[in-house]
């Protein structure tokens, strides 16, 4: 979260010579991050970036502490000045007020009631500091609460006592079916984790560390006030702010956890600030619930290990005044053992050694540590990610330089998706709490999608050639999905393309001898036009056309040929080298063979029974396809002798017989 | 029988519709050749009275010497004309050529893995799909962190695990770090950058629910904060330029402690935050925020079974898109182009 206060806001706690500029180079490189400084007629404001586990510098005083800390580090003088709120002078039982909380929802509360408020407008530092930092000053009492709360960064909340009626507050869990209309206007369903304080009579009267409520707002006419400090359970409040999408700058303090201790004091300053500003008085006892008072402390660091990971050595009495500065009280020193007692305000964030560590090493400076390369080690990596991940790259790029263009998509897709092609999204890895209908399910094949690509992008362009590799998951009982990583090939050009590029991509991997089983059961494609192709008994890539059902029903505009190989198998029966064979000196001779092709036989069969009864084949190759008439070319050779044309002929009669 | 003043003149006129070496080469042979025109005259030879023969043994030297010059000379004529006449656009394009493309994100995968792997970093793969034991338990992240919340990350409709508990799509590569640890059986040293695809509940003009990380950890006896400063700025150097300078700031993470920001210094400022006088328009500081990183926590090394107290480590986790928008000075109005499948955004890389 950022915050934002004022540098002469900040003086007032901070006694220093440090300019404006400096106070953000320095706590930038050592706390929290400045990440501006606008000048502002005569104040600065300081625009500072508060990680989520140090919601104690989200106020003025947090800085005025960072800073003191970090400026004397760095030569800079800076003394943190002795602001001492005090605290009320006398309770009064002149009106009464009581709370419970029985089930200690909260960490601690306190309250008080003041009456003969006087509402009016603040004084000039008040409402200036409060619009520099972003907040809108309405009235004296709405102010100081976010006055309050900005300088020592702990939500406050005023209610009208005389709205509340009972002078009672009593703090529990809502009930199902319970609403509550916010001091915004807004109704809110409620259930039962939200905490909630009602007036005894079932009436709510507050969402505790969230927003007040309509009817016990403070109002023009407002003369008495229950100023009311609640330390609340972190995880309540960001559930109930987020489920009901009340994200104010109370519950974003308070879902960081914000120190206990500090409640007291908040409620003393309100108070100061109350008789000061609006002529109020005490007019009730004082309540301090404290159901979980912040445990004391203590943390050790040897100097040891301060060195093991910092990586340059520490000087003991730096190390102690860094951590001193910082608010740590030094306890002893046994043997190079530090031990420190830690601030309430830091008793969430620090807890072992190396918490001590980051604060020794941010302050010493991570700009003045040295840089350096670790040891070198040898670690192995697993070949079958190396396989993968140089395989995958080896394709990617193949298929790039065939004029393919890759692309990646999301890995979840829609049910509606999954219908369109007639399966059923039960078989599908399902996210509970999607975004978006249109990123439901996880992805079982990529051919989906890349059909979706070609579809999204008509009209752009004639022809379309895509590819991806990503991971599907295919899920199984109890344990993680299978994922495994798949390459997609989608193009609207045409089969012999598609086909075109299957063949180059085993040529370009080295495949050998791949099998092609025509199928008909893969119900994506066209019954009539689809294969799988083997390398053994290993299926490597299903092919073919999109089924003409599909291409309507996606209203694609021309058909769409599709192919997706499993990456693994296919790495698998990729060689790295090609098998060499040596030159062959002598010649060769080439026949040319036509044959009627009648469906009952194909051109793969023809060349597996050629070269089984031929020992003089070499390559077959296509030469033409003319209606059913496939015409051959044959090149015939031995690598022991020149051969004769009889002796080529005799062999291409061989292979006639057998095919015929 | 042709007598060999005919073959002169016909020779000739050969000769002059020469206009290439080729077909000068040709009709070399085609008079001088073992076959050729003269030989074959010259075997005639022997029908003729001797009275004849010196006469035409003669002429027929003379011949010779004459077709063997001037294809000598023509050789040399030709060799000296230009290459060619005619007018030629060298302008036009040639041939086309496909050209393809790969995924703006694929180039720079391969970079950062070799630039890791340079010194001597592996890269493995793990689960997209994970248990919260390993995305949050294992990472110091207890029920209740804020991550785990159901708004920012996704869960999946599917029983429990016992031991595991819930199964998410990770929301960041570091779900592999105790997997790694555990693969080695808790045995340092580790080496490792992990790339993959990370997934959250943003779905925005700066945010896909989709994108990647690239992680880096290093765990071994006697590893500290100098090294990580050191092996982030050797990336860097390598990946955005030798003049590029790294500075860590304080972070929180829950994993990492102590926890930085890294940051890069401005390629166009180089760090100054002032281009000529005036505020660089590009980082507006100087630096711009590259990565989260810190020393791997007690706790995540533990649940590796790891001995803190032996062993210590950094951790690193990058986002590549925003790597490479940074180095080409790519600015993209709106990120979800990145996996929209857009031919138009495609084809650019």
């Amino acid at each position: 979260m950022n915050i934002k206060i004022t540098h002469n806001w900040l003086k007032e706690y901070l006694e220093t010579d440090a300019t404006p500029d400096q106070i953000q180079k320095y706590l930038s490189l050592c706390g929290p991050s400045v990440e501006s400084v606008i000048k502002n007629k005569d104040d600065y404001i300081y625009d500072i970036e508060v990680t989520s586990n140090r919601i104690d510098t989200a106020s003025v005083v947090g800085i005025a502490r960072e800073a003191f800390a970090i400026l004397n580090q760095y030569g800079i003088k800076a003394q943190l000045k002795n602001v001492i709120v005090p605290e009320p002078k006398n309770d009064s039982d002149r009106l009464s007020l009581s709370i419970s909380d029985t089930k200690k929802l909260c960490n601690r509360v306190v309250s008080v009631v003041m009456d003969n408020v006087h509402i009016k407008d603040s004084p000039k530092y008040i409402k200036d500091r409060l619009e520099s930092v972003g907040i809108r000053s309405l009235n004296n009492i709405i102010d100081i609460t976010n006055y309050v709360m900005i300088e020592y960064g702990h939500p406050t909340h005023v209610m009208d006592y005389d709205r509340i009626k009972t002078g009672k507050l009593i703090i529990r869990n809502a009930e199902k079916g319970e609403s509550a209309i916010t001091l915004d206007g807004k109704k809110h369903q409620l259930s039962k984790q939200d905490v909630i304080a009602d007036d005894g009579t079932g009436r709510i009267v507050d969402l505790l560390g969230i927003m007040g409520t309509e009817n016990s707002v403070v109002t023009t006419q407002t003369k008495r006030v229950v100023l009311f400090i609640e330390s609340n359970n972190p995880h309540i409040i960001r559930h109930t702010s987020m489920k009901l999408g009340i994200r104010t700058v109370a519950a974003i303090y308070d879902e960081k956890q914000v120190d206990s201790e500090l409640a007291k004091v908040a409620l003393n300053r309100l108070i100061q600030l109350f008789e000061e500003l609006a002529e109020a008085k005490i007019a009730s006892k004082s309540i301090d619930i404290y159901n979980r008072p912040t445990q004391k402390k203590s943390v050790s660091i040897s100097m040891g290990d301060l060195d093991r990971i910092i990586g340059v050595p520490m000087k003991k009495d730096e190390v102690v005044t860094i951590l001193k500065n910082l608010g740590f009280n030094f306890i002893s020193d046994k043997n190079n053992l530090l031990t420190f007692s830690i601030p309430s305000f830091r008793s969430h964030d620090i807890s072992i050694k190396e918490d001590l560590v980051e604060e020794v090493a941010r302050i010493y400076g991570y700009h003045h540590l040295p840089s350096a390369l670790q040891p070198m080690v040898y670690i192995k990596q697993p070949k079958e990610s190396e396989l993968i991940f140089s395989g995958q790259s080896k394709i990617k790029y193949f298929l790039k330089h065939l004029g393919l263009h890759e692309v990646m998509n999301y890995s979840m897709i829609s049910k509606e998706m999954i219908e369109s092609y007639d399966f059923d999204p039960k078989e599908y890895l399902r996210l509970s709490n999607t975004i978006s209908e249109e990123i439901e399910y996880m992805r079982r094949t990529l051919l989906y999608s890349l059909v979706k690509n070609i579809k999204d992008n008509e009209g752009k362009k004639e022809e379309f050639r895509f590819f991806e590799i990503a991971k599907t998951y295919l899920s199984r009982e109890n344990e993680l999905p299978d994922e495994t990583f798949k390459l997609g090939i989608a193009v609207n050009t045409s089969f012999s393309d598609l086909k075109g590029i299957l063949d180059a991509l085993f040529k370009e991997l080295n495949i050998e001898s791949i099998k092609t089983k025509i199928t008909e059961e893969h119900t994506i494609l066209n019954k009539k036009l689809q294969g799988e192709i083997y390398v053994g008994n290993h299926l490597i890539c299903v092919f073919g056309q999109l089924n003409k059902k599909y291409e309507f029903k996606q209203q694609l505009t021309k058909p769409v040929y599709l192919a997706q190989l499993g990456l693994e198998a296919l790495l698998k029966s990729a060689r790295q080298f090609p098998r060499y064979r040596p030159i062959n000196q002598f010649a060769t001779v080439k026949l040319d063979f036509t044959i009627e092709m009648d469906g009952k036989t194909n051109f793969e069969e023809i060349k597996i029974k050629a070269f089984k009864v031929s020992s003089l084949l070499e390559n077959v190759e296509v030469v033409s396809i003319y209606k059913n008439r496939l015409s051959l070319r044959f090149y015939f050779s031995s690598s022991e002798k020149n051969i004769t044309e009889d002796e080529a002929k005799k062999d291409l009669k061989k292979i006639s017989d057998s095919v015929s | 029988m042709q007598n060999p003043s005919e073959i002169k003149k016909e020779f000739q006129n050969e000769l002059d519709s020469i206009h290439s070496l080729n077909t000068l080469e040709e009709c070399a042979v085609k008079y001088l050749g073992r076959n050729g025109i003269v030989n074959k005259l010259l075997q005639s030879m022997k029908e003729l009275p001797i009275e004849k023969k010196k006469e035409f043994g003669r002429e027929m030297n003379e011949l010779k010497s004459l077709i063997h010059q001037s294809i000598e000379v023509k050789k040399d004529e030709l060799a000296k004309k230009n290459d060619t006449e005619e007018y030629v656009d060298i302008t036009l394009p040639g041939k086309t050529y496909p050209k393809g493309s790969l995924h703006m994100i694929t180039p720079a995968i391969e970079e950062i893995s070799k630039i890791f792997e340079k010194i001597g970093f592996i890269r493995v793969s793990y689960p997209e799909v994970e248990w919260e034991h390993y995305a949050f338990e294992t990472l110091n992240m207890p029920k209740g962190h804020p991550a785990r919340d159901d708004f920012e990350t996704f869960y999946f409709d599917v029983p429990e695990h016992k031991k595991y508990a819930k199964m998410v799509l990770s929301p960041h590569t570091s779900s592999g770090q105790v997997r790694e640890m555990l693969r080695l059986g808790g045995k340092p040293p580790i080496r490792m950058i992990n790339i993959a695809k990370c997934y959250r509940l943003n779905w925005d003009t700066t945010h896909t629910p989709m994108f990647h990380q690239f992680e880096g950890l290093c765990v071994d006896k006697g590893i500290n904060i100098t090294h990580l400063k050191g092996t982030i700025s050797y990336f860097a150097k390598e990946f955005f330029g030798e003049n590029r300078e790294i500075r860590l700031r304080p972070h929180h993470f829950q994993f990492t402690e102590p926890s930085f920001e890294v940051d890069v210094s401005c390629g166009v400022c180089l760090g100054k935050g002032v281009v000529n006088g005036t505020k660089c328009r590009v980082c507006k500081s100087g630096w711009m925020e590259l990565a989260g990183s810190g020393m791997v926590h007690p706790n995540v090394l533990r649940a590796g079974g790891i001995d803190p107290d032996v062993y210590t480590g950094w951790a690193f986790g990058f986002g590549p898109e925003r790597c490479t928008m940074m180095k080409e000075g790519l600015k993209l109005n709106d990120m979800r182009v990145m996996y929209g499948g857009d031919i138009r955004f495609l084809e650019q890389f």
